[in-house]
């Protein structure tokens, strides 16, 4: 008897064929449309992220109290060898960055900008964040006074590889000092902040210059996945300022925060584009076939094995929709993943919103069970209304031919 | 089997009475009338518009009435839901529709099998039965066709095959040879007479063909929707 319900469903809803594939096709590119949009969101927000962890905070930060109110020499962790032994030892840990850092000006002979001097070491910085995949311009080498500047900060004082500029800053004394330094690569860590401002020379020249102990450093930043470590260091280190990723950059919060409501915004259209399609094909696909309802209905076939067709009908619809829009949203996703999505030609000022000229997208499983599931939902509610027609229908006048 | 009882039915328009289309009908011994008993094989005829279709649609569960009493094997049909009355018409009634009434999606051999199919006959079964039945109305060669590649006559052959099919305890047939010829018309009949007496199935028919009139035990007469001969 399900067989023969299964049948009618199957039949009838390929039985106009135009009018099926039309909303099957609508339901394709919409969903397809929408997981696009999705991936892209959630690739750019990931990137970001991404980004921001590797070029500065990792998912933990320390720092020296009061460091981040008045980043002053002074303000510095001490005994930073004896904590990175610790540290260290942490299988939890995946990397660690030991960074230096003073706030200064750097210029040239005709322009000048506020910046901030990074003393880094290369080795560190690669392994804990690939530091010379940000690499834009010239080379990552710090060899002869060499400096890397941070791509906004290189516009702002018009330097190119091999210019020469001036750093002056205070040192431990109190004395403003300057060094001559010569711009051997050009950054971009899609950092808003760090390529505004940045430059980056070798840990030990920094320290010399500013005149700071070996021992002594402005950040600690600490690469893990454990969720756990954060709390933990917090415990352990009450007399240091334990910072958590989102923490130091409450923006990103409020993106992905808004990044979920564009995505259940697109979701919601795309669902009601389902909705909307499916309810109008079968609202006319019942009236075309009233009398066949009719005629079932007078012969013995119950309500609700009519709504069982009716509802089989609508998934047969959704669901042709949800497997061809799943297969073109895959392909797009997996384009988007791979190839990216070029902005640089209509969108040169996005990388200073931190955002990178060219955007991959993310594909997630989560995307295609959640649309799966809106998807039979939006079905079978779109059926809802024509169903009434055949509830409230009188059999004989409906089967009533003219002749 | 079926007790009727001053059954009064009114067709409306809007809220107006248009037309009183069934008057005062009763076929119940109560009533000094004789009931459609079980083994019954009688015929409904009088005039067109007279109201032999709405009669049997009336008895059949199929539509409803004003007043009176239709009792079904002593349920009383008035008093059903319609879902109840839906399962009375699967699994005791078989109709011979006037208008065919054939599931337009499916093919001849479908639609003979769909009443056996919904009440769950196994698949063999339907297959042995639609087939005995399709070579008695000379249908065997279209169990493949859609309905509206047949002939009117092969359609109503199609209709008749499905009601009969099932073994329901009645069949109500409306006009069932109309579009016949006198020898589809006569195996039509034949057919009929045999599955009245070998199954027991009460039948009545609907027409105005001598065919049929001459063939049945018992005729009720109808005239602007009364009773005047039973
Ligand atoms: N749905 C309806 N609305 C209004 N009047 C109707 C309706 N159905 C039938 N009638 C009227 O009821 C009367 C009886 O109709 P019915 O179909 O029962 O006649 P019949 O005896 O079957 O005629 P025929 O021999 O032509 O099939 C007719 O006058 C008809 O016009
Ligand atoms: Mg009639």
């Amino acid at each position: 008897m399900y067989k023969l319900i299964l049948k009618l469903a199957f039949d009838n809803a390929f039985l106009r064929l135009s009018r099926t594939m039309l909303v099957i096709i609508m339901i394709a590119v919409s969903m397809s449309m929408m997981l696009s949009i999705q991936g892209l969101y959630d690739g750019m927000t990931l990137s970001m992220i991404e980004k921001t962890k590797r070029s500065d905070s990792g998912e933990i930060s320390i720092y020296a109290k009061g460091y981040r109110l008045s980043k002053t020499i002074t303000n510095s962790i001490k005994n930073v060898s004896k904590i990175k032994k610790v540290l260290e030892a942490k299988p939890e840990i995946d990397a660690l960055a030991i960074r230096i850092k003073a706030d200064g000006l750097s210029a040239t002979a005709r322009k000048s900008s506020f910046s901030t001097m990074i003393g880094i070491d290369l080795k560190e910085e690669e392994h804990f964040g690939t530091f010379s995949e940000f690499l834009k311009e010239g080379e990552v080498t710090f060899s002869k006074r060499g400096v890397l500047l941070g791509s906004e900060l290189a516009k702002t004082l018009k330097v190119k590889i091999g210019s020469k500029v001036i750093f002056s800053a205070q040192d431990s004394d109190g004395e403003i000092n300057a060094m001559a330094l010569k711009v051997r690569g050009i950054m971009q860590t899609s950092n808003i902040s760090l390529d505004a401002s940045a430059m980056y020379i070798d840990k030990k020249v920094l320290q010399e210059f500013l005149g700071i102990p070996k021992d002594a450093a402005m950040q600690i930043a600490i690469r893990t996945k454990s969720k756990t470590l954060e709390n933990s260091l917090v415990a352990e280190y009450r007399t240091l300022e334990v910072k958590s990723f989102l923490s130091l950059y409450p923006i990103i919060k409020q993106m992905e925060d808004m990044m979920v409501i564009f995505n259940s915004i697109t979701f919601f259209i795309v669902m009601l584009v389902v909705f909307i399609g499916i309810m109008g094909v079968m609202y006319v696909s019942i009236l075309d076939r009233i009398r066949e309802f009719g005629i079932m209905r007078s012969i013995g076939l119950s309500y609700k094995l009519i709504r069982l067709q009716i509802f089989l009908e609508a998934l047969f619809l959704g669901l042709s929709g949800y497997i061809i829009g799943a297969i073109l949203g895959y392909a797009a996703l997996s384009y988007l993943k791979h190839v990216g999505l070029d902005l640089s030609a209509f969108a040169d000022g996005m990388e200073s919103y931190g955002m990178s000229k060219v955007i991959y997208g993310d594909i997630k499983l989560s995307y295609f069970t959640s649309t799966l599931l809106a998807i039979i939902g939006a079905s079978l509610l779109s059926v809802l209304p024509p169903l009434r027609k055949i509830k409230t229908m009188n059999t004989i006048e409906v089967t009533k031919v003219e002749t | 089997m079926i007790k009727i009882e001053n059954v009064n039915k009114y067709f409306y328009k809007g809220e107006d009475r248009e037309l009183h289309a069934l008057k005062n009908i009763n076929l119940s011994i109560e009533k000094g009338e004789y009931s459609i008993e079980k083994g019954e094989y009688s015929l409904l005829t009088g005039p067109s518009g007279c109201g032999k279709t709405t009669l049997l649609n009336v008895i059949g569960a199929l539509d409803s009435f004003d007043s009176g009493k239709i009792y079904f094997e002593d349920r009383e049909l008035g008093a059903l839901s319609e879902d109840e009355k839906t399962t009375i018409r699967l699994n005791e009634i078989g109709f011979v529709f006037q208008a065919y009434n054939l599931v337009p999606v499916l093919n001849v051999e479908e639609n003979i099998g769909f009443i056996m199919r919904l009440r769950g006959f196994p698949d063999s079964e339907i297959r042995e039965r639609v087939k005995e039945v399709a070579a008695i109305l000379e249908i065997d060669t279209k169990l493949r066709s859609l309905p509206s590649t047949l002939s009117g006559g092969q359609q109503q052959r199609v209709a008749v095959a499905r009601a009969v099919a099932a073994k329901p305890k009645i069949i109500l047939a409306d006009e069932p040879t109309a579009n016949l010829d006198s020898k589809n018309s006569k195996a039509l009949m034949d057919m009929m007479r045999s599955l009245n007496v070998t199954e027991n199935i009460s039948i009545v028919f609907a027409s105005h063909d001598k065919d049929v009139l001459e063939s049945v035990d018992r005729v009720i007469k109808l005239n602007d929707g009364e009773i005047i001969e039973s």
